[in-house]
């Protein structure tokens, strides 16, 4: 066994040093063969016949030598090693086919390993928690609805737990803000309230401290508060006798207890600063939790799901009453915690494996071209000797290095893509994109995407060159020796698949671009110029009496127009575009519910007086709300027109009555429709509630200002002048509403430009294929061209004959893309919900841009192909 | 004289390693030599498949090999025997010994 390896490390060692050693062996079989002919002489033979004698006895110096040589290095190593060499010479004998291979391949599989390392930092890696594996999401689902991932009930949460077997331990959390006061000034800081468990479950123990008792999510127990590293850090300057200390959240007093180890997170949302326990809350019609498991061993996520079906439909018949439809939907915590941002990121992938094929492609079209110098090269080894299977081995050994080599440069390229992709995509917080860097897992996958791709161009070129006829190429010409029907058809066939390949790409960027466009168009409803938006949010406690509130929004108000610069200033729950707007059930006076026990449903918003005038949304019926409403007065609401035609359609709605829960409202006016969610949603039925009436406790508050000029010159001002009024009510955001606007376009027009990008990439190397291909084809053709010319053809036949074969590969690309353009196109819903996938205009539009392209493509060729003089073009061969 | 007899696959080894051990060390012509020698020419040595089993015996450390002058002056490579080779020799030569054993007893049995 030693010997063995020995015997191998010696044998692997004289690769290194073969000419050394082959040298060696010359001069002892040299030496031998001297002292044989010195003894033979000595024997008293003559010099003639000593010589014969000593190489009889010898028996073949050149098969020794050879013998010698297979036992001296490993054979298998050393032909690889020449391959190598072979191939590394003769691509720096072409320097202009090697870059730009070189610049395709590693274009091509740079935009892979970019988006793989992406999808490797917030899918693949494990969560940093022990068994990450086993720990799985459990969504309620809403079959009456339509949901598949909802929040859960307290008491449906509780039964699951109590029932599921195949589950070892459920916790559940919900993602709050939480308001910490100093006296002086309030901050918002993100906080999750978990069930005690939940660490547990998890697997993390807290880095100080204690995590939470049973007990301490009892109503009327002591506060107990976890902080985050970063807040520890942050806050306490990481000082161990935290423990004990105490803070003020939400105008309480909690105890802080532990403090969790550096990059623990729970919310997939923004990273958490705080945890509190979470309290018991026995209504089973509230959703708001969302709920973690953590698999028994050895059950799998089918048998957990199966279970935990059984178990709701258990608990659906016993509560029939808020829990018709409920459901359980198991997904691995992995999924859960990368979210939408998951199917994005798949598509892409889908994409750059498009880019990465027209690359090959292209790639294996510019070798073929090639090839018919290399053709002749090859038919002379094989003619030596050499046989088919090496001279295969040797065309894969040069494709190989070359995708190697471009593989390591798309290495060096992704890093640059990677950076842009996490340093564009921070803004939507996905969770943990930002620890995209290379690793293993990203190395390997690099490695084999790279093999992968040489092997492959390599096995296209080397079907190409099939068994060389050697008579017939050595006989032709090199320009003719690869002209092939077989060669000609694939080529055809690759420039016909890159060019598909290209257009549903293009397509695909086009038909984004186009909803955007059409989002662009779209009127919001509402002036964003010149004005502000503030974000309060109203601890709860602080303000639960109607009279609290009214009193800080008047004061408020009163306060913000008095800032200098301030045209106009109201107050608004949610501000339209910002995605969030609750549903709630009511009754229309006079009107039968839609069906029995189904009241109607609309989006609820509450306004002060003058938002609408300070929006700039018109009044179309009625009045707006004025100071004249207050608690005293009836109360009152606002319809949108989408409201209006859903309600009351062809009647004067002034006047009408709702029942929102126990109160009664009249609609004292009609206004324009906002877009509330995004540009790409058409407006859905609202009904403004009067926030200097009795409302809902609603914690979320905007304030919208008008100013005279830049509304950031007064949003300081505006800031402070709303903390004068209460230094327990934080801020969390101040941005101008023109940044809401774009704001809402920020997400589709990143993935319209990434795709935009991707799609010009491959675009251009469609472009670089069918240019590479005509030119070739014009470069095999001289002498027909000739021909042709000297029998009459004109220059614009000619010109056309072969603008006209370039066309023709593009039109047939055209042809096959379109449908796979369609069925790509359903996909990318997924990335803009307003997307429309048949769209004549968008498909005819990118098709013509091919087109124009290869014409471009093939210009230059074509000219090249008018200026031939028959002359020359004859005497050639 | 006898009639010449190949050198039996395997056994070149076996001879190379002795030759070197009663010898000393020496350079392949005088291995062949001395092989054919002992022998009394009955066996017949194709000298240049004495290289490749050099070669193959240095690779697993049994032989070592240097540079050095032959007795009538030439540059030559001189094989010697290393601390393994011999150990190798001992085995392969009682393995040689019982096998030619049990081959004489068989033949005498039947005979």
């Amino acid at each position: 066994m030693i010997e063995s390896v020995r015997t191998l490390v010696v044998r692997f060692l004289a690769l290194f040093r073969r000419r050394q050693l082959e040298g060696d062996l010359d001069a002892e079989l040299r030496s031998h063969l001297e002292m044989a002919v010195e003894r033979n002489l000595a024997q008293g033979l003559d010099r003639e016949q000593a010589c014969r004698q000593a190489l009889l006895d010898f028996g073949g110096v050149e098969q020794t030598r050879q013998i010698y040589r297979e036992r001296l290095g490993l054979p298998f190593l050393d032909t690889l090693l020449q391959d190598l060499r072979f191939a590394l010479r003769m691509l720096r004998k072409s320097p202009g086919f090697t870059s730009v291979a070189l610049l395709t391949l590693a274009l091509g599989i740079g935009a892979n390993t970019a988006i793989f390392s992406a999808i490797n930092a917030v899918l693949l890696r494990p969560l940093p928690f022990p068994n990450a594996h086993r720990l799985v999401f459990v969504w309620a689902t809403d079959s009456q609805r339509g949901i598949t991932e909802d929040v859960s009930s307290y008491p449906n949460f509780e039964d699951w737990k109590a029932q599921s077997k195949t589950l070892d331990r459920l916790a559940a959390f919900t993602t709050r803000s939480a308001t910490l006061s100093n006296g002086e000034e309030a901050e918002l800081v993100p906080a999750v309230q978990g069930t005690p468990g939940i660490f547990e479950l998890l697997g993390v123990s807290p880095e100080l401290g204690r995590t939470f008792r049973e007990e301490e999510s009892e109503p009327g127990s002591s506060h107990v508060l976890i902080l985050s590293d970063a807040f520890w850090k942050q806050r306490f300057a990481g000082r161990t006798d935290v423990i004990g200390q105490t803070l003020r959240v939400n105008e309480e007093a909690y105890t802080i207890v532990g403090v969790m180890p550096s990059g623990f997170r729970i919310s997939r949302e923004r990273p958490e600063q705080v945890y509190a326990p979470l309290a018991r809350d026995p209504d089973r019609g509230h959703g708001f939790l969302m709920v973690l498991g953590r698999l028994r061993p050895s059950v799998s996520i089918r048998q957990a799901q199966t279970e935990m079906s059984t178990i709701a439909r258990r608990v659906e018949e016993a509560y029939p009453n808020g829990n018709r439809g409920v459901g359980v939907h198991i997904v691995p915590l992995v999924d859960a915690m990368a979210g939408d941002v998951k199917t994005g990121m798949m598509i892409f992938l889908g994409v750059v494996s498009l880019v990465l094929l027209i690359a090959c492609t292209n790639v294996a079209n510019l070798m073929l071209a090639r090839g018919a110098s290399r053709m002749k090269e090859i038919a002379v080894r094989a003619a030596l000797g050499a046989e088919r299977q090496r001279i295969l081995r040797q065309l894969l050994t040069e494709t190989t290095v070359l995708a190697l080599a471009g593989g390591a440069a798309g290495l060096l390229a992704s890093n640059w893509i990677s950076r842009a992709l996490v340093e564009s995509l921070k803004q939507f917080d996905v969770p943990r994109l930002a620890d995209t860097h290379t690793d293993a897992a990203v190395l390997v996958f690099t490695f084999a995407v790279s093999l992968f791709t040489g092997i492959f161009f390599g096995a296209v070129f080397a079907f190409s060159v099939g068994s060389p006829k050697l008579a017939e190429a050595l006989h032709q010409s090199g320009h003719q020796a690869a002209g092939g029907a077989r060669g000609r058809r694939l080529r055809s066939g690759l420039v016909v698949a890159e060019t598909a390949m290209a257009l549903v790409l293009l397509a695909s960027a086009g038909v984004l671009l186009k909803s955007i466009l059409v989002m662009r168009r779209t009127a919001p409803g509402f002036y964003t110029e010149n004005r502000l938006a503030i974000e309060f949010w109203l601890p709860p406690k602080r303000f639960s009496s109607d009279s609290r509130r009214i009193q800080f929004f008047k004061l408020a108000l009163a306060r913000a127009e008095a800032v200098h610069g301030v045209h106009a200033a109201a107050l608004i729950a949610d501000l339209p575009l910002g995605g969030g707007s609750d549903s709630l059930s009511f009754h229309i006076a006079g009107k039968p519910d839609p069906a029995p026990g189904k009241p109607f449903q609309s989006l609820f918003n509450v306004a002060s007086s003058g938002y609408f005038a300070t929006m700039g949304i018109p009044i179309h019926a009625g009045r707006e709300f004025s100071d004249h409403d207050s608690a005293d007065t009836t109360p009152a609401v606002i319809i949108n027109e989408a409201a209006r035609r859903r309600f009351w359609p062809g009647e004067i709605p002034l006047g009408k009555q709702i029942s929102l829960g126990a109160n009664l409202l009249t609609v004292v006016g009609v206004v324009g429709d906002t877009r509330q969610t995004s540009l790409g949603v058409p407006p859905r039925p609202e009904i403004f509630l009067n926030y200097m009436q009795s409302s809902p406790e609603w914690s979320w508050l905007v304030m919208v200002a008008r100013s005279e000029g830049d509304p950031a010159a007064i949003s300081a001002a505006l800031k402070s002048a709303a903390q004068q009024v209460d230094p327990n009510v934080p801020v969390t955001r101040i941005l101008p509403l023109d940044d809401v606007l774009a704001l809402s376009l920020a997400q589709p027009q990143l993935w319209a430009a990434l795709l935009a990008v991707f799609a010009s990439l491959a675009v251009i190397l469609a472009a670089v294929g069918l240019y590479g291909v005509v030119a070739y084809l014009v470069a095999q053709r001289t002498h027909e061209m000739g021909i042709r010319m000297a029998l009459g053809a004109t220059r614009i036949d000619v010109f056309s004959l072969v603008v006209g074969q370039g066309l023709g590969l593009t039109f047939g690309g055209t042809l096959v893309g379109i449908p796979c353009a369609l069925g790509a196109a359903r996909l990318l819903v997924h990335l803009v919900p307003s997307v429309r996938a048949g769209d004549p205009l968008t498909l005819t539009g990118v098709s013509a841009l091919l087109l124009s392209i290869a014409f471009a493509a093939s210009y230059i060729p074509a000219r090249r192909a008018t200026r031939v003089d028959p002359i020359v073009a004859l005497r050639y061969e | 004289m006898p009639p010449r007899a190949e050198v039996l696959q395997g056994t070149l080894d076996l001879l190379v390693l002795k030759t070197l051990e009663t010898m000393g060390p020496m350079h392949g012509f005088g291995i062949a030599q001395r092989i054919q020698q002992v022998s009394e020419d009955v066996l017949r040595l194709n000298q240049g498949t004495l290289y490749p089993a050099l070669l193959r015996l240095e690779q697993r450390g049994w032989i070592s090999s240097r540079w050095g002058i032959s007795e009538n002056n030439r540059n030559a490579k001189f094989y010697s025997l290393t601390r393994t080779g011999r150990r190798q020799l001992r085995d392969e030569a009682a393995g040689w010994n019982q096998m030619a054993a049990v081959i004489n007893r068989v033949l005498k049995a039947s005979s």
